[in-house]
């Protein structure tokens, strides 16, 4: 694909909730999650000649948005924050954002609890509605661990948000 | 798809970029046409992958019919070696053919020579 500066802007207003949501997603935090969408559409601009089609487009921003999402979750990670692996014994949600988020905002900070490639595989599923087939070719992984990180995914989302909707409505 | 995934399918709708979002790319992104990918580094423009394939099919044509053109002439210019090789062998055995002949007849016309003069002896 080729593009004038005007037809670049087009693209980038058709993909900037996509791309936005899903560094968001992965990384829970506004201004990162520009940052990394930012960077995002700067590869894009470099790489759009490779691009053949709409759909190629597409695929590949959904791609390099989860790389570079979960890279800077591991920047943070290493810098200090976090580490991945903490992500994964289940941990609840901290008190100070249970309290202070609306209801239907708990599904992305319930998402956070998840580690960055299960939040990853479950973005792909449900915000961008892709079929696990689909999911294992954009991000080259076994469909068998992709359907594993979905399975659990959702169990786990499911355990805590019953959890979390009981701490809700105790007040 | 059970209720719970479709609660969290609506809930995971892509949220809004920030605004002026596309003005802070735009901002960065260098200005003019989106780059074109270049060909061997020289700036030749070849997007789609129909056209890489296109140059590379005239590329091995090029190469092919290149090494056949060599061969060809390699062939001719052995031709023309052989003919001028077998030209000048004619031409040195046809002139060792002379040199022999005319060697020939001169040894003729001495021994023709020294009989005359011993039959003049002999008559004296």
């Amino acid at each position: 694909m080729d593009a004038s500066p005007q037809e670049f802007r087009a693209i980038v207003e058709r993909h900037q909730a996509r791309v936005f949501s899903i560094a968001y997603r992965i990384l829970g935090e506004s201004g990162v999650a520009e940052e990394v969408a930012q960077d995002v559409f700067l590869e894009l601009h470099r790489n759009l000649p490779r691009l053949a089609s709409e759909e190629h487009l597409t695929a590949w921003l959904r791609r390099v948005a989860c790389h570079r999402g979960t890279d800077a979750l591991r920047r943070r990670a290493a810098r200090g924050g976090m580490a991945a692996e903490e992500y994964q014994d289940g941990m609840a949600l901290r008190p100070v954002v249970r309290d202070f988020i609306p209801l239907m905002n708990r599904v992305e900070q319930l998402l956070l609890t998840l580690p960055p490639q299960q939040r990853a595989v479950m973005l792909l599923r449900y915000q961008e509605d892709l079929e696990p087939e689909d999911i294992a070719l954009e991000l080259k992984m076994p469909l068998a661990t992709v359907r594993s990180y979905l399975q659990r995914g959702v169990k786990m989302l499911r355990a805590k948000a019953d959890r979390t909707l009981k701490e809700y409505s105790r007040g | 798809m059970d209720p719970f995934e479709q609660e969290l399918r609506e809930q995971l709708q892509a949220r809004s970029a920030p605004g002026g979002f596309a003005d802070r790319v735009m901002a960065r992104v260098p200005h003019g046409r989106a780059p074109r990918e270049t060909f061997l580094g020289f700036g030749l423009g070849f997007r789609q992958p129909v056209w890489r394939w296109a140059v590379a099919a005239v590329l091995v044509a090029g190469m092919v019919l290149g090494g056949l053109e060599h061969d060809r002439q390699q062939r001719l210019a052995g031709e023309r070696a052989r003919e001028q090789v077998l030209l000048a062998l004619r031409i040195t055995g046809s002139t060792l053919r002379d040199v022999q002949q005319k060697v020939g007849a001169r040894d003729e016309r001495e021994s023709f020579s020294q009989k005359g003069t011993v039959r003049e002896k002999d008559d004296q």
